[in-house]
C-alpha cells in the first residue's frame, strides 16, 4: 500500500516534470521571441533581401557581391582587417583572463574594487565621446604621453597615425574601452569558482600558475567562448575605431579602412543598400563560421 | 519545424509589407520636366539648419511670426556626414518626413540630390531670374545641373593671400603678386627668417587652395555624372614642384592650420598663408588670436604670363528647398530672405555672403570692425568672382582624397609631386565607384 | 590533483561559510616575504592605461582653449575657466545638454526595465529547461548578433515607420529592449552558476516552473540582473547611430547624439563653423557629464556585479 502509494507520487510526479518544462519555456522566452522577430530576425532578413536583389526589387543573383569583391577599397580592407583581429583577439583573450585573475587573487578587496572600476571607466567613453581624447593623446605636442611618442620616435599626429601602426592603434584604442566590461564578466565568473576547490588544490600544492591553468581558465571556458565569438564577429566589423580616428585626422587616416565602414559607405554615401548589404552578409557569414567552429569545439549549447 | 515554419510565415508576411511601402520609389529621374510640385497648402514648413544658421531661421521666424515654422538643428553634413542624403533615401522609401528648406555645409549636395528626385528647380518658376542674377559669378555653378538651378549657394569661400602686413613692412618685403615671385620670396624667408611660414600644406583643403587656383585639371566635371582626371597637366606639376621646394626649405608647414601642433608652434610665425576668404575670422582672429591691426588680404598670386587670373575655393554651404514641399510659396520666401537678406547675410552671417549685394554689407561691417590692417573688401570682391570654373563639384571629396592619398605620403617624406599620380588613381577610383564616367 | 572541474556540480556542496573560508583562505596566502612584485607591477600599468587619458579629460575641463594646447597636458587649469566653461555649455542653445541628457535618462531607464522582464526569464528558460525550439532560438539569437548593424538601420526604419512610430520616442526604446547580449550572459550564468539540483528540488517540493524560477533562481540572479542591467543600460546610453537616424527632432537627442553635434559644433573639428562654435574644454566637460551617470551606476551596483555568487546559493 504505501510502496504503491509512493509509486503513484513518483510517477505523478515524473509526468509532471516531463509536462511542465515544455510549457514553461515557452512562456518564459515568449516576449523575447517577439523581440527577436521584430528588431532581430526581420531586419536580418530584410538585409539578406537586400543582398540579393536590386534597387528595383528585383532577383539580383550574386552580382552585388562581386559588385562590392570588386571595388577597389574590398582587398585592402580585407587585408586591414585580418590584421587587426590578430592583434585584437590575442591581446583581448590574453589580457582580460590575465588581468582577471590577477584581480582575483588581490588580498585587498578594497584595492580589486578600486582597479575594476578603474579599468572599467573608458568603457562609458563611446563614439564621439573619445574623439578628443585620441586625438590630444596621439598628438606628441599636447599629449600626457608625449615622451613615449617621442620615445618611439613620432614627432608629428601624421607620423603616429601612419598607415604601417593602425592595426596597433585601433587595437589600443578598442581594448581601452571595451576590456573593462569583459574584466568584469570575467571577474564574477571566477567569484562563480567555489573556494573549496581552490583550497583544495592550493593544499596539494598547487601554485597560482597551475590553479590558473588547470582550474580557474576551464570553468571560465563557457565565458571565453561567449568572448570569442563576440570578438571575431566584433573585430571583422571593425568600424567604431578607424571612425574615430578618422574624425580625429580629418581623414588621413582610417577612412575606408575597414570592411564594415565599406559597407556604410554603399549604404549611406552611394544609396547603394544592395552592395551593402552583400558585404554586411558576408561579415554575417564570417561571424558564423567562427562561432561554429567555437561552439562545437566547446560544448557551448549544452544546458548541462 | 512548425514553429520554424509559422516564424517565417510571419516574417515573410511582414517582409511583404514592408517591401510595398519602399516599392516603386527606387530612384526618380530628376530635372525640371518631372517636378510636379505636391499638393500645395498652408501648412506648416519644415527648416533643417546647422547650429550656426540656426540664427537665420530663428530671425526669420521672429520677423514673420505669421509664418508657421518647425526649426530643426542638425550637423549640417559637416565632415561628410551623409546625414542629410541618408535621411532624404530613407524618406524616399517611407513616402513621407521631408524637410522644406535645408541647409547644407556642403557645396555638392546636388550631385545625389538631383538623381533622388529630393530639390526642386529653382530657375523655373519659383524664383524670378532678376533675384538669382545677383549672385556672384559662378557662385551658383555647384547647384546647377544641365542648366537648372537645384540649390542656392549660401557663402563663398573664394581664396586670398593673407599676410602679416605688420611683418612684411618690418623686414622690407613686397607682397607677391606671381607664384615666382611668392616662391622667391618663401626661399628668401628661409634664410632670413627661418621659422617663420609662407603657407601650409598640411591641410586636407591644399588641393583646393593651391591646385585649383593654378588651373591643375585633377577635378573637371564634365557632366553630371562625368569627369575628367589629369594631375599631370603644368597647372598641377608646376604647383606642387613649387610647394615642394617650399617644404623642402622648411617655410611651408606640412601641418593641417588646424592642428594643435600648429597651433602651438607656428601659429605666430604667419608670415603669408594663402587660405580661403574665411580664414580671417576664423582662423587668425578665432584660432590664432592674432592681435588686431596685423592681417591683411591680397589677391592670390598668379603663374606669369596668365591673363586670367584664377583662385581656388574652399567650402561654401548651400540652400535645398525640396520639390515634396507642401507649401513652396513660404519656403521659398524663407529661401530666398535667407540667402539674400541684408539682415542675415550681410550683418549676421560668417561667412562672405555669395549674394553680392549682400556681401557689400558684409564687407562693411568686416572693415568697420578694425581688425584688419587694411580694408580687405576689394580683395575679397574681386576674387569672388575669379574662381576658377575648371575644378567641379562632384560628389567624391577632393579633401577626403588628398587626406588620404597625399598626406600620408608626405609625412613619410615623399615629395608631391611624385604623388601626383598616385593621387590621380585616387581621384579616379573613388569617382568611379560613385558611378562617375572617368577620362584620364 | 584532480584536473577536470569543468562540472559545476561541486558548487552546491559549498558550505554556509564560502565567504569567510575565502578571507580566511586569502590572507593565508599573503606570504610576506616570498611575493612577487610583478603583478602588481602589471596590474598598475593598466590602470594607468585605462585612466590617463580619463584624467586629461578631467582636467581638460578645467581649462581654456589656450591653456590645452600650450599648458602641461596634466596640469590643473583653473576653477574660473571651469565656470566659464560650465556656463558656456549650459548657455549652448539654452541649456540643451541638460535636455539631451534627460531624453537619454529616459529612454535607458524604459529600455532597461523592458529588458531585464524579457531576459533574465529567457535567460533561465534557454540555461535551465528543455523544450522545443531552444537550439533553434539559441542559434537565432548568435546569428542576429552577429549581424553586421549597417544594413539594419534602413530595415528597422521601415518597420517603424510601417508602425507609425517614426517621431515617437519608442521607435528607439523598443530596439533598445532587445537585447541579445543579455540574453546569452543570463544564459551562460543560470547554466553555469546555478546547481540543477536546486530546481529539482524546488520541484520536487511542488514548486510550479514558474515558482521555481520566481522562488529559486530569481533570487540568485542578483549578479546577473545587475549585469545585464548595467550592460544594457551602457549600450543604450552610448548608443549613437540608431537615435541619430530614427529620431528627426534635434530636441529628442539623447546626448551622444548631442555630442556629436557639439564635436560638429568644434572649429577644429569643422571649420565651417561660424562665430557661434564651441571650444574644446566645453566639449570636454560636456564629455564628462555624458559620462558621469553611467560611472555613478557603475559604482553603485558593482557590489551586485561580482557579488559572491555561492554566497547566495548556499543560504536556502
Amino acid at each position: 500500500m504505501s510502496i504503491s502509494a509512493r509509486n503513484r507520487a513518483g510517477s505523478e510526479r515524473t509526468t509532471r516534470r516531463a509536462l511542465w518544462p515544455g510549457r514553461a519555456g515557452h512562456g518564459f522566452v515568449a516576449l523575447y521571441v517577439v523581440l527577436l522577430i521584430a528588431f532581430g530576425v526581420v531586419p536580418t532578413i530584410y538585409a539578406i533581401y537586400f543582398a540579393f536583389t536590386t534597387a528595383g526589387d528585383t532577383f539580383a543573383g550574386f552580382s552585388n557581391f562581386t559588385d562590392a569583391g570588386g571595388d577597389f577599397r574590398f582587398l585592402p580592407a580585407v587585408g586591414h582587417v585580418a590584421l587587426y583581429l590578430v592583434c585584437w583577439l590575442v591581446s583581448l583573450v590574453v589580457f582580460v583572463v590575465g588581468l582577471a585573475l590577477l584581480l582575483h587573487r588581490l588580498a585587498s578587496r578594497g584595492v580589486s574594487k578600486t582597479l575594476r572600476f578603474l579599468f572599467y571607466i573608458p568603457g562609458a567613453l563611446a563614439g564621439a565621446a573619445s574623439v578628443m581624447v585620441w586625438l590630444f593623446v596621439l598628438d606628441p605636442t599636447v599629449s600626457p604621453v608625449a615622451f613615449l611618442l617621442k620615445a618611439l620616435g613620432f614627432t608629428t599626429f601624421d607620423q603616429v597615425v601612419a598607415p604601417g601602426g593602425l592595426p596597433i592603434l585601433f587595437t589600443l584604442i578598442a581594448f581601452w574601452t571595451g576590456a573593462g566590461g569583459w574584466i568584469l564578466v570575467m571577474y564574477g565568473a571566477l567569484n562563480n569558482i567555489s573556494p573549496d576547490i581552490l583550497e583544495a588544490a592550493r593544499i596539494d600544492g598547487a601554485g597560482p600558475w597551475q590553479i590558473a591553468r588547470r582550474i580557474q581558465i576551464p570553468m571560465l571556458r563557457k565565458w571565453i567562448v561567449y568572448m570569442c565569438i563576440l570578438a571575431f564577429a566584433g573585430g571583422t566589423q571593425l568600424f567604431v575605431e578607424p571612425e574615430l580616428l578618422s574624425q580625429a585626422s580629418n581623414g588621413v587616416a582610417g577612412r575606408d579602412y575597414s570592411l564594415n565602414q565599406l559597407s556604410y559607405d554603399f549604404a549611406f554615401q552611394n544609396n547603394n543598400v544592395n552592395t551593402a548589404a552583400a558585404v554586411s552578409v558576408e561579415l554575417l557569414l564570417l561571424g558564423l563560421v567562427a562561432a561554429a567552429v567555437f561552439v562545437a569545439r566547446s560544448g557551448f549549447f549544452d544546458a548541462d | 519545424m512548425r514553429r520554424i515554419a509559422l516564424a517565417a510565415a510571419v516574417t515573410a508576411l511582414t517582409l511583404g509589407a514592408l517591401t510595398a511601402c519602399g516599392g516603386g520609389t527606387a530612384t526618380t529621374a530628376g530635372g525640371s520636366a518631372s517636378f510636379s510640385p505636391a499638393a500645395q497648402g498652408d501648412g506648416p514648413i519644415t527648416v533643417w539648419v546647422d547650429a550656426t544658421r540656426l540664427a537665420a531661421a530663428k530671425l526669420y521666424q521672429q520677423q514673420n511670426p505669421q509664418v508657421k515654422m518647425k526649426i530643426v538643428t542638425y550637423d549640417g553634413d559637416a565632415n561628410g556626414s551623409n546625414y542629410l542624403q541618408t535621411k532624404v533615401s530613407l524618406f524616399n522609401r517611407t513616402g513621407n518626413g521631408w524637410p522644406d528648406v535645408v541647409f547644407s555645409s556642403q557645396n555638392n549636395e546636388t550631385t545625389w540630390a538631383v538623381q533622388s528626385g529630393f530639390t526642386a528647380p529653382l530657375n523655373k518658376g519659383l524664383i524670378p531670374q532678376s533675384t538669382l542674377d545677383g549672385w556672384a559669378t559662378g557662385a551658383n555653378a555647384p547647384c546647377t545641373v544641365d542648366g537648372t538651378l537645384y540649390c542656392l549657394r549660401n557663402d563663398l569661400s573664394q581664396t586670398v593671400l593673407w599676410y602679416n602686413a605688420t611683418l612684411m613692412k618690418q623686414w622690407g618685403y613686397q607682397v607677391p603678386t606671381t607664384w615666382e615671385q611668392y616662391q622667391a620670396l618663401g626661399l628668401k624667408v628661409a634664410t632670413e627668417h627661418p621659422g617663420y611660414l609662407v603657407g601650409s600644406a598640411g591641410d586636407t583643403f591644399t588641393p583646393e587652395i593651391y591646385l585649383w587656383a593654378s588651373k591643375c585639371g585633377a577635378n573637371q566635371v564634365t557632366g553630371p555624372k562625368a569627369v575628367t582626371v589629369n594631375t599631370s597637366g603644368p597647372g598641377c606639376t608646376k604647383m606642387a614642384t613649387l610647394l615642394d621646394s617650399l617644404v623642402k626649405a622648411k617655410t611651408m608647414a606640412t601641418s593641417s592650420v588646424f592642428s594643435t601642433d600648429f597651433n602651438k608652434n607656428d601659429a605666430r610665425k604667419v608670415l603669408m598663408l594663402p587660405g580661403p576668404s574665411w580664414f580671417g575670422g576664423a582662423l587668425f582672429q578665432g584660432g590664432f588670436k592674432t592681435p588686431k591691426g596685423q592681417i591683411a588680404a591680397a589677391p592670390m598670386p598668379q603663374w606669369t604670363g596668365d591673363n586670367t587670373p584664377s583662385v581656388g575655393n574652399v567650402g561654401g554651404g548651400t540652400w535645398l528647398l525640396s520639390a515634396h514641399s507642401k507649401n513652396l510659396k513660404a519656403a521659398t520666401a524663407f529661401l530666398t530672405w535667407a540667402t539674400t537678406s541684408d539682415d542675415y547675410q550681410g550683418k549676421l552671417a560668417p561667412g562672405y555672403p555669395a549674394y553680392a549685394a549682400a556681401a557689400k554689407t558684409w564687407l562693411a561691417a568686416q572693415s568697420s570692425s578694425g581688425y584688419y590692417a587694411s580694408d580687405v573688401s576689394p580683395t575679397l570682391q574681386a576674387a569672388a568672382n575669379q574662381v576658377w570654373p575648371g575644378w567641379g563639384y562632384g560628389q567624391f571629396s577632393q579633401e577626403a582624397i588628398w587626406a588620404q592619398t597625399v598626406t600620408p605620403g608626405m609625412t613619410a617624406g615623399k615629395s608631391i609631386t611624385s604623388l601626383l599620380p598616385a593621387w590621380q588613381t585616387q581621384i579616379a577610383n573613388y569617382a568611379q565607384s560613385d558611378g562617375y564616367k572617368v577620362s584620364q | 590533483m584532480p584536473t577536470d572541474f569543468r562540472s559545476p556540480e561541486p558548487s552546491a556542496s559549498a558550505p554556509a561559510t564560502a565567504p569567510v573560508v575565502t578571507r580566511l583562505a586569502r590572507s593565508r596566502r599573503a606570504r610576506p616575504g616570498l611575493k612577487n612584485p610583478l603583478p602588481a607591477f602589471v596590474l598598475l600599468l593598466f590602470a594607468v592605461f585605462f585612466v590617463l587619458p580619463v584624467v586629461w579629460l578631467l582636467l581638460a575641463a578645467t581649462k581654456t582653449d589656450d591653456q590645452l594646447v600650450h599648458a602641461n597636458p596634466l596640469s590643473f587649469g583653473s576653477w574660473h575657466a571651469l565656470r566659464a566653461n560650465w556656463d558656456a555649455l549650459t548657455g549652448y542653445q539654452g541649456d540643451t545638454v541638460m535636455l539631451w541628457l534627460r531624453n537619454s535618462a529616459l529612454y535607458t531607464f524604459l529600455a532597461l526595465v523592458m529588458t531585464l522582464v524579457v531576459v533574465i526569464p529567457a535567460g533561465y528558460a534557454l540555461a535551465l529547461t528543455e523544450f522545443r525550439g531552444r537550439h533553434t532560438l539559441l542559434v537565432a539569437t548568435l546569428v542576429v548578433m552577429l549581424m553586421p548593424s549597417a544594413t539594419l538601420v534602413v530595415p528597422l526604419f521601415l518597420e517603424m515607420n510601417a508602425v507609425h512610430l517614426i517621431g515617437s520616442m519608442w521607435s528607439v526604446i523598443l530596439p533598445y529592449s532587445f537585447y541579445p547580449f543579455g540574453v546569452y550572459l543570463a544564459y551562460i550564468y543560470f547554466s553555469t552558476a546555478i546547481p540543477r539540483c536546486l530546481l529539482e528540488a524546488a520541484r520536487l517540493d511542488g514548486c510550479s516552473e514558474f515558482g521555481a524560477f520566481r522562488r529559486v533562481a530569481l533570487p540568485l540572479a542578483t549578479p546577473v540582473v545587475a549585469l545585464v542591467g548595467f550592460f544594457s543600460l551602457v549600450a543604450n546610453w552610448t548608443n549613437y547611430f540608431l537615435p541619430y537616424v530614427l529620431l528627426p527632432q534635434d530636441d529628442q537627442f539623447p546626448v551622444q547624439v548631442g555630442l556629436g553635434t557639439l564635436l560638429d559644433a568644434v572649429p577644429q573639428f569643422n571649420p565651417t563653423v561660424g562665430t557661434l562654435s564651441v571650444e574644446r574644454p566645453e566639449l570636454a566637460l560636456a564629455t564628462l557629464l555624458a559620462i558621469t551617470p553611467v560611472l555613478v551606476v557603475f559604482l553603485f551596483s558593482q557590489r551586485f556585479l561580482v557579488a559572491g555568487m555561492l554566497a547566495g546559493a548556499t543560504k536556502d
